[in-house]
Order: structure tokens, then sequence, then C-alpha cells
């Protein structure tokens, strides 16, 4: 029982984490379409954000959390700004911004090799080490429910939901769409990073952490559906669940938890392609 | 007379080894490889307009499998290739009808899991794979009693890119290239004139899927080494930017994608250490934004 405790606790965090990944996708993907894979070269950036200000500047915890978040929604408005702005105004195919984004992810992650010796680096934990768990699912339990009343029920998460249903239309009741596009990726930045932060005490920071984390958030999502907040959350963590049940009772080496999430994806685009959750018709 | 310039080209190509030194000799065979794999990702990418990241998963997968087919199975040469050509298609036809029955970019989601999935099972494959040190020390069977190698094996890569190309471009031009390009400029529209868009998406991903894996094949015995770190995801991206800066959608495209990117980071080496990856991603934004029909658009511009 004991043991089975700690099993859904760890899940439960893991959970979170993927479930901040999938919401950083799914902030994206509603109101533009771009599937963003920079995502976890995001919550990589997080992490040595962490690194810089808690580790090497010993700044106290809340102050270097506020501060790497708000320097991630500056990273994601600035990644908006040069790699995506500009092919939306001259309407390019939705390739191009993805593909754009591939670049950026591969500037990310080289920039961070450049800029620091290759091996992890350590990133302090919130409180102790036993507490960090709660405090991960305290955290993320707190941005979604942030998202959730903000899309229900403030005019401007309204106003999203329009621009995911029909772009023109939207445009066309005085939406700024570039506003909003400005928006959701600064929004997917701060919650990737956030994700990075927080897992960054048990992984280290490291420059490759990224693009697992990515695997699993875009897992959590298809699993969860991208229709609404509550599904990545959702996705994330039943795909934490089974992986952490897979390497515990499972007689296969633990490395291949990691095809837990591509079983996962192969399962759901071919039995339910839309998610566990569908979007709510307007 | 067209034969004739296909001929040509492979004299050509095939007696350029034989004048090079044993290190420009294995510079030239890699150039060979990875031209053969970008022309092979540019039909799917560029002519088909589907994203994969796991092409170079496949060039890895047809190298293992060739290796462990024929040094701990004891397969003979050709039932080991066809067994490996095999393998390479019904993995990706498994991950291809699903990932291709909807709209939007869940291929590569799909591949992306696979590809880094597939380094994985590497490392831990044990005594199969070989681990983190990979399977070395083993040399290619002699064919009809001749040990093909040195020069002579180059030839045998020459004579892979060009038949990949011959292929390729055969294919554009028929019926099918034209399904592939209608499906990836407007997929509703192909489907009103008679293309089955799902199934034209799957043979296409499958076909290039099997020749990236032939290509590996052929790879297993240039360094007579496979290892997980040659297969990384790094290069799954790499062959998408030397599609893109060199121009998607075109055969010269690629050629030219792969010999700039290829070459590149050896004279960036001096200047920027290992760091040639930052390089190449300020070029794949630079060129998706400023010139989305890659370097072959800018030469159409100027020869005009």
């Amino acid at each position: 029982m004991q043991d089975f405790f700690e099993l859904s606790l760890s899940a439960a965090a893991s959970g979170c984490i993927y479930g901040l990944v999938a919401l950083a996708y799914l902030l994206m993907i509603r109101p533009t379409g771009i599937i963003n894979f920079a995502v976890g070269e995001w919550a990589m950036l997080g992490a040595f954000g962490g690194f810089l200000l808690l580790t090497k500047f010993e700044w106290p915890y809340p102050v270097g959390m506020a501060v790497v978040v708000a320097l991630m929604l500056a990273v994601g408005w600035g990644t908006e700004r040069l790699a995506v702005r500009p092919l939306m105004e001259k309407r390019a195919p939705l390739l191009a911004p993805i593909l754009a984004l591939l670049g950026m992810l591969v500037i990310f992650r080289e920039a961070i090799s450049v800029s620091f010796p290759p091996d992890p680096h350590p990133v302090p934990y919130a409180f102790e080490i036993q507490h960090q768990k709660y405090f991960i699912i305290a955290v993320s339990a707190l941005v979604f429910a942030g998202f959730w009343f903000f899309f229900e029920k403030t005019l401007w998460g309204r106003s999203f939901e329009a621009v995911s249903l029909n772009r023109r239309a939207a445009a066309l009741m005085g939406i700024n769409l570039s506003r909003v596009t400005a928006l959701s990726f600064a929004g997917g930045a701060g919650a990737a990073g956030l994700a990075g932060l927080l897992v960054s005490p048990n992984v280290s920071a490291h420059y490759l952490m990224g693009v697992p984390l990515a695997i699993q958030g875009f897992t959590a999502l298809v699993i969860g559906g991208v229709g609404r907040v509550e599904g990545a959350l959702l996705g994330g963590m039943l795909l934490a669940f089974a992986e952490q049940l897979t390497t515990r009772y499972a007689p296969i080496p633990s490395g291949y938890a990691q095809g837990v999430p591509l079983l996962f994806l192969m399962i759901f685009l071919l039995v339910r392609p839309t998610g566990l959750l569908r979007a709510r018709a307007a | 007379m067209r034969l004739a310039a296909w001929l040509g080209a492979f004299a050509v190509l095939a007696a350029l080894p034989f004048f090079l030194g044993s290190y420009h000799n294995d510079v030239y065979r890699k150039l060979l490889l990875w031209i053969t794999l970008a022309l092979g990702y540019n039909f799917l990418f560029g002519i088909c307009g589907q994203v994969a990241f796991s092409h170079f998963a496949f060039y890895g997968i047809g190298a293992y499998s060739v290796v462990i087919l024929l040094f701990q199975v004891g397969l003979p040469l050709p039932l080991a290739i066809t067994l490996g050509v095999v393998i390479c298609v019904a993995l990706a036809l498994a991950v291809a009808i699903p990932a291709t029955r909807l709209e939007g970019f869940y291929l590569a989601l799909v591949t992306l899991a696979l590809a880094q999935l597939f380094i994985v099972v590497l490392n831990e494959g044990g005594a199969v794979t070989g681990g983190t040190g990979g399977i070395a020390g083993y040399r290619l069977p002699a064919v009809f009693g001749w040990r093909i190698a040195g020069p002579a094996y180059t030839v045998v890569i020459v004579f892979l890119m060009l038949a990949t190309l011959a292929l390729l471009l055969r294919l554009d031009g028929s019926w099918f290239g034209r399904a592939c390009r209608a499906v990836r400029d407007n997929p509703e529209a192909a489907a009103a004139m008679g293309v089955d868009v799902a199934r034209t998406k799957v043979i296409v991903f499958t076909l290039t899927s099997a020749l990236a894996g032939v290509a590996g094949m052929v790879y297993a015995f240039v360094d007579n080494t496979v290892n997980p770190p040659i297969f990384g995801l790094d290069n799954a991206f790499l062959i998408l930017f030397m599609v893109i800066v060199g121009g998607a959608g075109r055969h010269a495209g690629a050629v030219i994608g792969a010999i700039l990117l290829f070459l590149l980071p050896f004279w960036l080496s001096p200047l920027v250490g290992h760091h040639h990856q930052l390089v190449f991603g300020l070029f794949v934004l630079a060129a998706i934004l400023f010139q989305p029909k890659g370097l072959i658009g800018l030469w159409d511009r100027f020869s005009r």
C-alpha cells in the first residue's frame, strides 16, 4: 500500500510535468494550428534559467522562479515575433512556421550547448527533496486552474476560443489575431519553461533534456485531445501512470519505458484520434 | 541519349574514387550516402509534403538489420538484404497507417517518437545490438568469391545513389508523382480528383523509408561499425535541413543542400568547433523566412 502510494505520488508529479508541456503545445495549436516542436527546448531553457539564477546566483526560490517564468514569457513572445509572425503576414502555408520553429529548436539547443559545459547542471529543490513532488503538483494545479478560469470565464479567454473556432470570423469580430498569437506563444513558453524548472532538480539541467520532454508532452496531448485545457492534464497523468506501472511491474529494462509514449500514440491514433476529451461545441 | 548521359555520369562518378586517397575516398562515400538520403527525403517531404523524423532512423534500422542478420543470425548476404528491406517496410507501414489517417502533423509526432525509441532499443539491446558500443569488427562477405573493398566499394555507393535518383525521377514524372504533389498542395482537391490521399502518403513514406534502409545497409560496410551515436536525432534534423536549404521539391535542390551541409562543417570547424549545428539552424531559419525555394530557387532567379 505504502509502495503504491509512493508510485502514485511520483506518477502524479511526472504527469503534471507532461501535462504542462502538453498545455504549452495546446496553447499554440488551438488558435494557430501550429505544432511547435521547440517546447522541449523551452523547458530546457527554463531549467537552465533555474541553474543560473538559483544555483549560481543563489537567488531566493520564489524570486528566481518568478524571473524564470517572466523571461520565458519574453522568449516565447520573441520566438513568435522572429519565426512565426513574418510568415503569417506573408500568408505562407502552415508548414513554414512549423519548420522555422524547428530551426529555432536547434538554435536554442546549440546556443545552450555553446554557453555551458556539456555536463548536467544541478538546480535546487523548492523546499526539501521529499516535498518537491507535492510542490510540482500544487504549482501545476494552480497553473491549470488559472488557464481553465481564463478560457472559460474571461472575455480575453473567450476571444482565444473564438480564434480557434474560426480565425476569419474572429478577425471580423474585431479580435486582434496577431496579439492572440503572440500571447499564445508567450503562454506556451511560460508553461514549458515552468515544466523544465520544476523537473530540473530531479534530472539536472542538460542541453539534451528537451526532446524526451517534447515527446512525452505531445503524447499527453494526443491522449487528452487538443480541445480542452483539462485534456492536457488528464493525458499527462495517464501517460505518467502507464510509464510508472510499466517500469515497476513489467519485466523489461527501464529504458524501454521510453517506448510507452510511442505505444500510446499508435493506440490513440488508431482507436480514438480526437483524444479522450472532445472540444466543447460552441 | 538519356541512357548515354546516365552511363557517362556513372563512369565519371565511379572513376573518381580511384584517384582519391583513402581519407578523401571516405569523405566522398559519405557525401554520396547523404545525397542518397536527401533525395529520398525530398520525395517524402518536398514532393509529397509529409514531415517525418524517422528517415535517418530507417537508415540505422537498415544498417543494424543487415549486420545482425549476417553476423548474429548467420544468414547469407542476399537473404539478409531482403529480410532487412522487409523489416523496414513492415515498420514503415506500422507507423504510417495509423499516423496518416488524420489531417495534421501526426506523422511527424509518431516518427519523432519512433526515432527516439530506436536509439533506446539500440542502447538497451544487450548482445543483439551490442548496447552502447554497437557492433564492430565485421567485414562484407565475399560476393561470388570477390571481396569488394576500397574504391570498388565506392562504385557500389555511386550505383546506389544513381539508382535511387533514377527511380525517384521516374516516379516523379509519372502519374504517382503528380498525385504526390497534389496531396502536398491541396489534399481536398487531390481527393476530389480521385487520389487516395492516405494511401499515397503511406506508399511514399514506406518507399522512402525502405530506400533509406537500403542506403543504411550499404553504409554498414563503409565504416564497418554501427553504434547508437551515429543514428541520433541530430542527423534526422540534418536531412530535413539539407532539403530545406537546397530547395524542397527539387531533386537538384536536395543534391545541393546535401553537398553544402555535409561539406560545411569541414570549413566551419576551425571557426566554431563542433557547433556547426548552430549555423545550420540559422541557415534554415533564414531560408524559410527569406528564400522558401532554397538555393535552387536563387539559382533559378540568377540564371534567368
